[in-house]
């Protein structure tokens, strides 16, 4: 398997990687180890004037290096925009960012499910 | 891929560089003044020349595996080896019986053969060994039928190097009397003693590249003494007793032939020093959990340690240490399809644990400081994926 220059360097230092605590934090998941792909997000929400952000993002995965990179990649990007259960890209726009193979886009979505859970209200 | 490190090799299963004293003596059939000629044209000095050193390669390669020299059909390598033997007793015996045996976990230059046999009216019959990945040859003997013509096993596996009791199978077939017993050698020559004629086999394929010998030759033993009959596959010239119609590469067959006569004579000590080698890895990944041992460790050829590793992805394993180590999750014929080993999963291993392995094998040329510097490759790829993914084995 040939990977990006990109995804080479979220694989081989994933910064996001981790767990985050406390009560403004949201987790949401998807998948399953069992399955060969599990992703987890930790979303850390600042809320100001009614209006809510990512502070702060960490991310659990069991899974390809596509995922783990495309994972961290989110986990980064997202920090500053809106807490909103729509990632900073989509899928489409982050398979052709990192170079992955059309037949791990069912890997990909998961990403996007575990993104999704984490910001979906009522969260987590 | 990035980056121009390649790693330490540790893929000699898959195959070796050839060694430097083989190279010497193939380049000295190659040009004007080496022996270029057709080793088939006996009408001039040229061929005769090739020729001698073709026999005499024949004599080598005989000698290593307690053969005949005229008994060694050259091939392009233990894949087409396999096929003539499969295809060529299939063939001429087709009258006689149309049942083979064999086993889940031999390579896929013999299940395909198999299996296409199959869609041309065979019957196969596939043994699946043990946990350890062990056959029991009562097994192989209840497997047997009237109609049975030929038994293909494996001498030692090329995923997870456990070693067959080729001597017990061939006393089962020599049992039932007209079953031919043909077994995959390519990865035993220079790692465990094989005899052809003390064992009472009827065909082995070989293989050189597996031997610090060049790809694109091997050769088929096939028994005169034991009255053996193939039909061939090609036709073209009657090369080889009629079984394998083409130009002798004199060049290729040299290097087989000085490639088993150094595995043979250097046998014994690389052997030792290999399995310390061995072990020291085994032990280095020892302070890691969740990693277990695939192949009955008794049973095992020096050069081969294949592992599971739990709680890791497969593909992020691979290419987390591939900057550090070269090593494969199968079979090099399989790696390419990105599918879980069908050989640990006969053994019982769930698919996760299949994907998430890594057969490690040692050679001529490993070193003990390549060793540790794989040891510290998969300790830290293994603990950095397992902290990624949360995994209980990273916590105290």
């Amino acid at each position: 398997m040939n990977y990006s220059n990109l995804t080479w360097r979220h694989f081989d230092n994933p910064a996001c990687a981790g767990v985050l605590a406390g009560a403004a934090v949201r987790r949401g998941a998807a998948g399953s180890r069992a399955q060969g792909t599990w992703v987890q997000f930790d979303v850390r929400i600042a809320s100001r004037n009614q209006v809510s952000t990512v502070e702060a993002v960490r991310f659990r995965a069991y899974a390809c290096p596509h995922i783990i990179a495309v994972a961290d990649w989110v986990a980064q990007t997202a920090v500053g925009g809106p807490a909103e259960p729509i990632m900073p890209e989509s899928v489409h726009a982050l398979r052709e960012r990192f170079e992955v193979p059309i037949e791990k886009l069912g890997r990909l979505l998961i990403v996007e499910d575990a993104w999704i859970a984490a910001l979906s209200p009522p969260y987590g | 891929m990035t980056g121009a490190r390649k790693g330490v090799y540790l893929d000699y299963a898959a195959t070796t560089p050839v060694d430097p004293r083989v190279a010497a003596r193939m380049a000295e059939c190659l040009t004007q003044q080496g022996a270029f000629g057709n080793p088939g044209s006996t009408s001039h000095d040229y061929g005769e020349a090739a020729g001698a050193l073709v026999e005499a390669a024949r004599v080598q390669v005989a000698a290593a595996v307690g053969a005949a020299p005229a008994d060694i059909v050259w091939t392009s390598g233990a894949t087409e080896a396999n096929n003539l033997a499969l295809f060529g007793v299939a063939n001429y015996q087709r009258e006689s019986g149309r049942h083979i045996v064999t086993a889940r976990t031999e390579h896929k230059a013999v299940l395909d053969p198999c299996r296409e046999l199959e869609r041309r009216g065979w019957q196969v019959t596939y043994l699946t060994p043990g946990r350890g990945g062990v056959l029991d040859p009562a097994e192989v003997a209840a497997a047997l039928q009237p109609d049975t013509v030929l038994v293909s096993i494996m001498h030692v596996n090329n995923e997870i190097g456990v070693i067959q009791d080729i001597a017990a199978i061939a006393a089962v077939c020599a049992a039932q009397g007209t079953v031919r017993l043909h077994v995959d050698g390519a990865q035993s020559v220079g790692k465990y003693p094989l005899d052809f004629v003390r064992l009472g086999l009827d065909l082995l394929s070989l293989s050189a590249h597996k031997a610090y010998g060049p790809k694109g030759v091997g050769a088929l033993v096939v028994s005169r003494a034991r009255g053996v009959q193939l039909q061939a596959l090609q036709f073209g010239g009657g090369q080889e007793r009629n079984l394998r119609s083409g130009t002798v590469a004199t060049h290729q067959v040299v290097g087989m032939g000085a490639a088993f006569e150094l595995a043979a004579a250097e046998q014994a000590a690389e052997t030792a020093r290999i399995a310390l080698l061995r072990e020291r890895l085994w032990r280095g990944l020892g302070p890691l959990k969740g990693v277990l041992r695939n192949g009955d460790p008794e049973l095992t050829a020096a050069q081969l340690l294949n592992v599971s590793f739990e709680d890791v992805e497969g593909e992020s394993l691979l290419a987390a240490v591939r900057p550090f180590i070269a090593v494969s999750t199968g079979s090099a014929c399989t790696s390419a399809n990105q599918e879980p080993s069908y050989v640990l999963r006969a053994l019982g291993r769930d698919e996760r644990l299949a994907e998430s392995s890594l057969r490690f094998s040692l050679g001529r040329f490993t070193t003990e400081a390549e060793v540790d510097a794989a040891i510290e490759a998969v300790c830290g790829a293994v603990t950095r994926l397992r902290r990624v993914a949360g995994s209980r084995l990273t916590r105290p």
